[in-house]
C-alpha cells in the first residue's frame, strides 16, 4: 500500500515537466549486510548544501533539480563515501542505485550515531579504532563466516580468549569465570549454572547476537567487579521494512553417530521435565531408575526470524523482530574416570558418557523511534537449555574402588543418570534520548533463572565383571558402603535480578564531553535440594539384570510393615516434623539464600587535546553492595543454620589515554582500580557431589579481593579490514580465591583466600591482513592470527587457619588456576569470484597450552588441563539470492581431552570438566540450507 | 513468581513442555513402619545445641539427645555411671562431639555402663550419629600446629600435644549409631580425632553400627578393652598417623560388614603433609576377630596408605583372607614398613582363613618377614573381661 503510494508520488513528480527540471532517485544499499536497503545514509550535491537522507527503505530522492550535471556525494557512517556524477534530464527521473561498502578512511569526518551497522567486520574495526576503550568486537559476519553458531565460539575467536573444551568455561588473558562479567545490552545477566558467576555462552546462538564486544580495560561504567574483560551481548533488532527466513540443518558427530543412545527417562526430545509440581519422593516411588533409548543421534535444528516495521502518521516508527530456534546435539565420551590424589581412591579405566543437549530460543525485540531523539527498545528473551547425561563407569568390568568391600581390584561400577534444565527469562527495557547537548541512555532489566537438576539417579554395583561372564549363576552386587551409594537427587535454584542503568552524557565543550550514571542491581538465589538412598536391607544383594532397575527398585520391593521382606527402604537425610526418615518424604537436604545488593554512581569525562591527537579518559565510581547468606546445611555441626553478611564501599578511579600518531595509528593506556566479589556458590557451605568429585562453599571467602589493572596497547589500522595490534597488560590481585582440597576428613575441594597477591603479566598481539585481492576493496584470501603470551604467579600462605575450614601449601608459590601461557587463535578465509556465485571457505584454528586447572594443596599436586589445538572447516555459499548452503566440518583434529595429576603422570577427572576425561569429542560434520523472503 | 511479567515466551516454553507426560502417582502411605511415634514421657530433657558451660547430668533424670550436643572448648560433660541415654532415631544430626580442650567424664562400671542408644521401638543401625572426640595431639593430614576440619560436624582436631587430655570414658555402648551425615560421611560409634594420650578410654563397645566401630583419625590415644559388634562398614579404622595402643579388642562380625580393620597411613584424600613425615604407626595387643567364615569372602585386616603398626597376639577367624596390604614404593610405602620392621605381627593364629597375606604393596618380602609365632596366638580374653557390661554376645 505504501510502496504503491511512493510510486505514484513518484510519477507524479516525473510528469510534472512545467519547467526545465528532472530529478535524482535511487536506493542506497548495504554491501556488508546482503545488499539490503541502507537507511540513513546521508546524499549531498557537492559544492552545494543540498542534501537528503536515505529513508527506511534505502530510498532517497532529488526532486526539482535544475538540468545539468551534478556530483553527488553518498555517505554512510563507516563506510566508504562515494562520488557520482550524474546528468539531470529535463522531465525525467534519473535513478541512481549506489551500494555503499566499509571504508575506514573516511569515519573521521562523521559522527557515530545508533544507526550503525556492527555487524560487519571492517564496522567492528572501526569501532574498535574510534572507541575510548580497549575494545574488541566480533559480529555476525564474521560469526557465520568462521562457523560460529553461538557466543562461545565467538569469544573465542578474540585474542587473548579460550574456551575450555568440554565446559562452558572462557578465560580471558588466563583469568576464568570469577573475573568476568557478561552483560546483554549493558545490563547484567544471570548465570545458568550455580557454579558459575557467568552465564553460559554457548545459550546465546547467532540469531540474537548483532555483536559480542570484550572490553578488556575498565570503564567506570562497568560494575566495579571486573578484571580480565566485561562480555557485552548486543541483541539483534530490524528496522528494515520486513523480512521472513528460515533455516533448517543437520548434522552428526563421529562418535556418537554409531551409538544406540540412551537419555534419562522422564525427559522429553526438546529438553523438558515437567514432573516438577511433585514432591521429589512421590517422583521417586512412581518412577525407576533405567535410561531410555533415544531415536537416530542426528543433531537437528531450524529457526526463523522476522522483522517488521509500521510507520505512524506522526514520524514515529514501531519495529519488531523476532526469532525462535531449536538445535540439539548428540555427544558421546568414552574415556576414563579416575579419582587419584596420592593414591587411587576410583578408577574407571573404561567409562563412557551420553550427552543430549537441546537449546530452545526465542526472542522479541521491539524498537520504538519516537522521533529522531527518542528511541525505546524492549527485549524479550526465553532460553531453553537442556543436558541429559547417561554415564557408565567401569564397562568393562575392571573398575577398581579402594573402599569396595567384595573386591577392591575389580568389578566396580556406577551409572549416573542427570538431566539439568536451565529456563532463563531476560526482560529489558532500554531508552536513548538527545537533547541538544544532552544525550541519556537508560535501561531496565528483570532477570529470572530456573536451573534444575530433576531425579539424578546413582547405582553402584559391585563385582560388575560377573554381569559379562554370560554365566546366569554369577552375578555383580549392589554396593551400599553408605545409604546414599545409590540414590536419588533433586536441586533448585531460582535466581531473580532486577537491574538498572542510566547514563547522562553531556557535550560540555567541543572537546569535553561528560558522562555521569548509576548502576544499580538486586540478585537474590534461593537453592534447595533433597537425596533419597536406596537402603540395601541384605547385603551382598545380586543383579540378575544390570539393564533393569526399574524392577529391582519397583514399589513392590521397598521394605515396609507390609511388606517386611523387602529388599530396600529408602531413606532421607532431614525427616519431616514427627516422620520417620524412611520411606517417608522429607525435608530439603541443603537451603541456602543469596543476596546481593549493588549501587553504584559514577562520572568520566572524554577530554580530547591538540586537535583530537590525544583522547584522556579519567574516571571514578563509588560502588557500594552489600552480599547476605544465609544457609542451612547438614553436616556442619550447629554452625549449619547460620548466616554471614558483608558490606562495604568502594572508590575505583580510572584513567584511560589514547594517543593518535596519526589517522591510522594510535596508542592506548589504561590503568583502574577494581574488585571481585565472591559467588553465593564459594560462600555457601552447601557441598555438590558429582561421580567422583565434592565441592563445597566457604563463608570465610566473603568480602573483596582489590584489583590493579594496568594495560598499553598499539593499534595500527593498515586499511578497513586489516590490523596489526600489540599489547601488554599487568594484574595484581589482591587475596585472590582458589578452590582447593580442604583439610577436612573427606578431601573435599573448597574455596579459600589463598594468599597476599596474584600477578598476571601479558602480552598480546593480533594480526589481521590481507592475501590475495579480488579486487580493489575485497580479499580473495585473508587470514587473522593473535597470540597472548601470559605469566602469572601467586603467593600463597603456608597455612590458612579458617573459622571452619583449612588449608596448606607446601610452595609458597604458583601459577594462576586456569591461566596459559600461550594462546594462540587463527583463521584463514578464501572467498573466490565465480561469475555471481561467491562462496567462502573458513579454516579456523585455536590454541591453549596447557593450564591449571585445579590447585593442589598439601602434598596434593596440581590437577593440569593440557592443551588443545582445534581446527574447523566452515564453508557458506549462496546459491541464489534467496537461499544459502552452508556445510562445516569441525574439530579436524581431534584431540584427546585430558587432566593429569601433575608429579604423578595419572590421568584423573577434573572438578571442572566432564565425568569422563581421557577421550576425544569426536568430528562434527554437516550443512545448513537458509533460505529468505 | 511473577510469571506474568514473562510475557508470552513462557507460553512457547510450555508448548514444548506439554509434550512430556506427568504420570506421577501420589503418595499413598499406609504403613506404620519406621521410626518411633510414641513421643518420651513428660520431664524428659532435651539435649541438643553447643555447650559453652560444664554440663552435668543428673542420674535421676530422663534425658534425650534430639540434635548435636557439641561441648565448646574449656567445658567437661560428666554422665553418671548406669545412666541410658535415648538419641531421637532421626538420622544424621544426633550426636555427642566433645571439642578440642573440651572434656567428658564418663565412667561407667562394669554393672552400670553407660548405654546411648537409639529411641526407637524397632532400633536399627543408623539411626542417630555416635560419639566424637576430638584432641590437640599430631596428625599427619597437616603441618605442624595447624588444624583439620572433622567429618562430622566440621569441627577443628589435631596440633601438638601428645599428652592431650579429652577426659575419661569407662564403661560404655554405643548402639545402633552411624547415621549418614551427607551423601558420602557415616558416622562411626567413636570418632577420635587427634586425641592425646592423656584421654582415658577403656571398655567401650560399638553395637549395630551401620559405619565404622571404632575409627581414629590421628592422635596418641591408647585404648584398652574395645568390643566391635555388627559393624557394617569397618570394625576398627584408623587414619592420619595414628599412634597410640590398642589392648585387647574384639570384633565380630554380623551378615553385613566391610573389614575387620581398615587401615591408612595417612589420608589419601588430603595427602600426607607431616613434617617431619611419618604414618599410623599403633601398638595393637591381644586382637579377636571373628568373621563369617572363609567361603564368605572377605578380609579380617586391610594395611593401607604406607601404614606401620606392632600388632602382638591376634587371632583370625573366617575370613577368605588374613591380612591383605596395599601400597607402593612412593608415597605409600607399606611394604617398607615391613622391610624396616615397622609393621609386623608377633604370634598370630589363622582359623578358617584361606591366605593369610596378600601382598599388593610392590615390595618384595616374605610372610615370614611379616608374621612370626604363626599357631601360636590365643586372642583376647573376652570372656573374662567383657561380661557382663555388653551386648549382643
Amino acid at each position: 500500500m505504501k510502496k504503491l503510494f511512493l510510486l505514484i508520488a513518484l510519477l507524479f513528480t516525473a510528469l510534472s515537466f512545467a519547467q526545465e527540471i528532472g530529478s535524482v532517485k535511487g536506493l542506497i544499499t548495504d554491501k556488508e549486510f546482503n545488499n539490503e536497503p541502507l537507511p540513513y545514509a546521508s546524499v549531498v550535491i557537492k559544492g552545494t548544501s543540498k542534501g537528503v537522507s536515505s529513508n527506511e527503505e534505502g530510498i532517497y530522492e532529488f526532486k526539482d533539480l535544475d538540468v545539468g550535471s551534478y556530483i553527488l556525494v553518498f555517505s554512510f557512517v563507516g563506510y566508504e563515501t562515494q562520488e557520482i556524477k550524474v546528468e539531470v534530464v529535463a522531465n525525467k527521473v534519473t535513478v541512481v542505485n549506489v551500494p555503499l561498502g566499509v571504508s575506514a578512511a573516511s569515519l573521521s569526518e562523521v559522527v557515530i550515531t545508533t544507526t550503525t551497522r556492527k555487524e560487519s567486520e571492517a564496522a567492528l574495526l572501526l569501532d574498535q579504532k574510534k572507541a575510548t576503550e580497549i575494545k574488541q568486537s566480533i559480529g555476525a559476519v564474521e560469526l557465520s563466516r568462521k562457523g560460529v553458531g553461538d557466543a562461545a565460539g565467538a569469544v573465542s575467536k578474540i585474542s587473548g580468549v579460550s574456551k575450555q573444551e568440554g565446559s562452558s568455561n572462557v578465560y580471558v588473558r588466563g583469568l576464568g569465570d570469577r573475573y568476568l562479567n557478561t552483560t546483554l545490552n549493558g545490563l547484567s545477566l544471570p548465570s545458568n549454572d550455580v557454579n558459575k558467576k557467568n552465564v553460559d555462552l554457548n545459550l546465546f546462538s547467532t540469531d540474537i547476537i548483532e555483536n559480542v564486544s570484550i572490553s578488556k580495560a575498565y570503564s567506570s561504567r562497568f560494575y566495579g567487579d571486573f578484571s580480565a574483560g566485561n562480555v557485552d551481548i548486543s541483541s539483534k533488532d530490524y528496522k528494515g521494512d520486513w523480512f521472513f527466513d528460515f533455516y533448517t540443518g543437520s548434522s552428526v558427530n563421529t562418535n556418537a553417530a554409531d551409538q544406540n543412545f540412551l537419555k534419562s527417562e522422564g525427559t522429553s526430545y526438546f529438553g523438558f521435565y515437567n514432573r516438577f509440581d511433585n514432591d521429589p519422593f512421590a517422583v521417586v516411588l512412581s518412577h525407576g531408575f533405567d535410561s531410555v533409548d533415544l531415536n537416530t543421534p542426528i543433531n537437528i535444528n531450524f529457526g526463523g526470524s522476522f522483522g517488521k516495521s509500521f510507520d505512524f502518521e506522526n514520524g514515529s516508527r514501531l519495529s519488531f523482530y523476532g526469532t525462535g530456534s531449536f538445535e540439539n546435539s548428540f555427544e558421546y565420551r568414552r574415556g576414563s574416570n579416575i579419582n587419584f590424589t596420592n593414591v587411587e581412591d576410583r578408577a574407571f579405566e573404561d567409562a563412557e558418557e551420553f550427552e543430549y543437549s537441546t537449546k530452545t530460543t526465542g526472542m522479541l525485540a521491539v524498537n520504538y523511534k519516537l522521533d529522531n531523539n527518542n528511541s525505546f527498545k524492549f527485549n524479550s528473551l526465553f532460553i531453553n537449555d537442556s543436558s541429559d547425561r547417561v554415564g557408565n563407569f567401569g564397562i568393562d568390568g575392571g573398575g577398581r574402588n579402594r573402599n569396595a568391600i567384595q573386591n577392591t581390584d575389580e568389578g566396580f561400577f556406577q551409572s549416573n543418570v542427570q538431566f539439568d534444565q536451565n529456563l532463563i527469562y531476560v526482560n529489558q527495557l532500554l531508552g536513548k534520548h538527545n537533547y541538544e547537548k544532552f544525550e541519556i541512555d537508560w535501561g531496565i532489566g528483570y532477570n529470572v533463572v530456573n536451573a534444575h537438576q530433576p531425579d539424578r539417579r546413582r547405582i553402584s554395583l559391585e563385582n560388575y565383571q560377573l554381569a559379562l561372564d554370560n554365566d546366569p549363576n554369577t552375578n555383580p552386587t549392589l554396593f551400599s558402603n553408605v545409604v546414599f551409594d545409590n540414590q536419588r537427587y533433586f536441586q533448585n535454584i531460582e535466581d531473580e535480578e532486577l537491574n538498572g542503568r542510566i547514563n547522562f552524557e553531556y557535550d560540555y565543550a567541543e572537546n569535553i564531553k561528560i558522562n555521569a550514571g548509576y548502576n544499580g542491581r538486586t540478585k537474590q538465589r534461593d537453592f534447595d535440594n533433597i537425596r533419597f538412598g536406596y537402603d540395601i536391607v541384605n547385603p551382598n544383594t545380586p543383579v540378575t539384570d544390570v539393564n533393569d532397575f526399574d524392577s529391582l527398585f519397583s514399589l513392590e520391593n521397598l521394605n515396609t510393615s507390609s511388606n517386611p521382606n523387602g529388599l530396600f527402604n529408602i531413606r532421607v537425610i532431614n525427616n519431616l516434623p514427627g516422620q520417620s526418615n524412611t520411606n517417608r518424604p522429607g525435608l530439603p537436604e541443603n537451603t541456602y539464600n543469596g543476596q546481593l545488593d549493588v549501587h553504584a554512581g559514577y562520572v568520566n569525562a572524554e577530554i580530547t587535546a591538540d586537535d583530537n591527537k590525544w583522547l584522556f579518559v579519567p574516571g571514578l565510581r563509588v560502588e557500594s553492595f552489600d552480599q547476605n547468606i544465609s544457609f542451612d546445611v547438614i553436616n556442619l555441626g550447629n554452625e549449619g543454620q547460620s548466616s554471614r553478611s558483608f558490606s562495604d564501599v568502594v572508590y575505583l578511579p580510572s584513567l584511560s589515554v589514547k594517543y593518535n600518531i596519526n589517522e591510522d595509528q594510535n596508542v592506548r593506556f589504561a590503568i583502574s582500580e577494581t574488585i571481585s566479589l565472591p559467588e553465593f556458590k564459594e560462600v555457601a557451605p552447601f557441598v555438590y557431589e558429582s561421580v567422583s568429585q565434592r565441592i563445597g562453599g566457604n563463608p570465610d571467602v566473603l568480602g573483596f579481593s582489590r584489583i590493579l589493572n594496568i594495560d598499553l596497547k598499539y593499534d595500527w589500522f593498515l586499511s578497513k579490514n586489516e590490523i596489526i595490534s600489540i599489547g601488554g597488560f599487568y594484574k595484581r590481585i589482591n587475596d585472590p580465591i582458589n578452590q582447593v582440597v580442604a583439610f577436612d576428613a573427606t578431601g573435599t575441594q573448597r574455596f579459600f583466600r589463598t594468599g597476599d597477591n596474584a600477578e598476571v603479566i601479558g602480552l598480546e598481539l593480533e594480526l589481521r591482513k590481507n592475501i590475495i585481492m579480488q579486487d580493489e576493496d575485497n580479499a580473495k584470501l585473508s587470514g587473522g592470527f593473535n597470540v597472548t603470551l601470559t605469566n602469572t604467579k601467586q603467593d600463597l600462605f603456608e597455612t590458612v587457619d579458617g573459622t571452619i575450614f583449612d588449608v596448606s601449601f607446601s610452595s609458597d608459590e604458583e601459577e594462576l588456576q586456569g591461566a596459559s601461557p600461550v594462546i594462540i587463535n587463527a583463521d584463514l578465509s578464501y572467498s573466490p569470484k565465480i561469475g555471481t556465485y561467491e562462496p567462502n571457505a573458513n579454516l579456523v584454528f585455536s590454541y591453549f597450552s596447557d593450564r591449571i586447572d585445579a590447585l593442589g594443596s598439601g602434598q596434593l599436586g596440581n590437577v593440569i588441563e593440557k592443551g588443545i589445538p582445534t581446527l574447523d572447516f566452515i564453508l557458506k555459499s549462496e546459491i541464489t539470492e534467496k537461499l544459502e548452503f552452508n556445510f562445516s566440518a569441525k574439530n579436524l583434529l581431534n584431540p584427546t581431552i585430558q587432566y593429569e595429576r601433575e608429579g604423578t603422570g595419572v590421568l584423573v577427572t577434573s572438578p571442572n570438566g566432564k565425568d569422563v576425561t581421557d577421550y576425544r569429542r569426536g568430528l562434527n560434520i554437516g550443512f545448513q540450507l537458509k533460505y529468505k523472503f | 513468581m511473577k510469571k506474568n511479567f514473562l510475557l508470552g515466551l513462557a507460553i512457547f516454553g510450555l508448548l514444548f513442555n506439554s509434550c512430556t507426560s506427568d504420570d506421577t502417582a501420589d503418595i499413598i502411605i499406609n504403613d506404620n513402619g519406621g521410626g518411633d511415634d510414641t513421643p518420651p514421657p513428660s520431664g524428659t530433657i532435651f539435649l541438643s545445641g553447643t555447650f559453652t558451660e560444664d554440663l552435668t547430668l543428673d542420674a535421676n533424670e530422663t534425658y534425650v539427645l534430639n540434635g548435636s550436643l557439641i561441648m565448646a572448648a574449656g567445658t567437661t560433660l560428666t554422665i553418671p555411671a548406669g545412666m541410658t541415654i535415648e538419641a531421637l532415631a532421626e538420622g544424621s544430626d544426633v550426636y555427642i562431639a566433645i571439642a578440642q580442650g573440651a572434656q567428658i567424664i564418663a565412667n561407667g562400671t562394669a554393672d552400670n555402663p553407660i548405654i546411648l542408644t537409639s529411641d526407637a521401638s524397632a532400633p536399627q543401625a543408623g539411626d542417630w550419629g555416635g560419639v566424637i572426640v576430638l584432641g590437640e595431639a599430631p596428625i599427619n593430614s597437616v603441618t605442624g600446629a595447624a588444624t583439620a576440619t572433622s567429618e562430622i560436624a566440621s569441627l577443628p582436631y589435631g596440633g601438638t600435644n601428645a599428652e592431650d587430655n579429652s577426659g575419661s570414658i569407662r564403661y560404655m555402648r554405643v548402639q545402633y549409631s552411624g547415621a549418614a551425615a551427607d551423601g558420602q560421611s557415616e558416622n562411626n560409634g567413636f570418632s577420635f580425632y587427634g586425641v592425646g594420650r592423656g584421654t582415658v578410654i577403656e571398655f567401650i563397645q560399638v553395637f549395630e553400627g551401620s559405619d565404622d566401630g571404632v575409627e581414629f583419625f590421628g592422635g596418641t590415644v591408647n585404648v584398652n578393652n574395645v568390643v566391635v559388634v555388627n559393624s557394617q562398614d569397618d570394625s576398627i579404622d584408623w587414619t592420619e598417623g595414628y599412634s597410640g595402643t590398642i589392648t585387647d579388642a574384639y570384633v565380630l562380625h554380623g551378615a553385613e560388614h566391610d573389614k575387620g580393620i581398615e587401615a591408612d597411613g595417612y589420608n589419601t584424600d588430603i595427602g600426607n603433609n607431616s613434617n617431619p613425615l611419618f604414618f599410623s604407626r599403633p601398638n595393637i595387643n591381644n586382637l579377636t576377630i571373628i568373621g563369617n567364615g572363609s567361603g564368605t569372602g572377605n578380609e579380617a585386616i586391610r594395611l593401607r596408605a604406607g601404614t606401620q603398626g606392632i600388632f602382638t597376639n591376634v587371632l583370625i577367624e573366617g575370613f577368605e583372607e588374613g591380612f591383605d596390604l596395599d601400597g607402593d614404593d612412593g608415597d605409600n610405602p607399606t611394604g617398607a614398613g615391613v622391610l624396616s620392621g615397622d609393621l609386623s605381627v608377633t604370634d598370630v593364629t589363622f582359623t578358617d582363613v584361606i591366605l593369610e597375606v596378600k601382598n599388593d604393596t610392590g615390595e618384595t618380602f616374605m610372610d615370614s618377614d611379616f608374621l612370626s609365632g604363626i599357631g601360636s596366638a590365643t586372642g583376647t580374653d573376652f570372656a573374662t573381661w567383657g561380661a557382663g557390661w555388653t551386648v549382643g554376645l
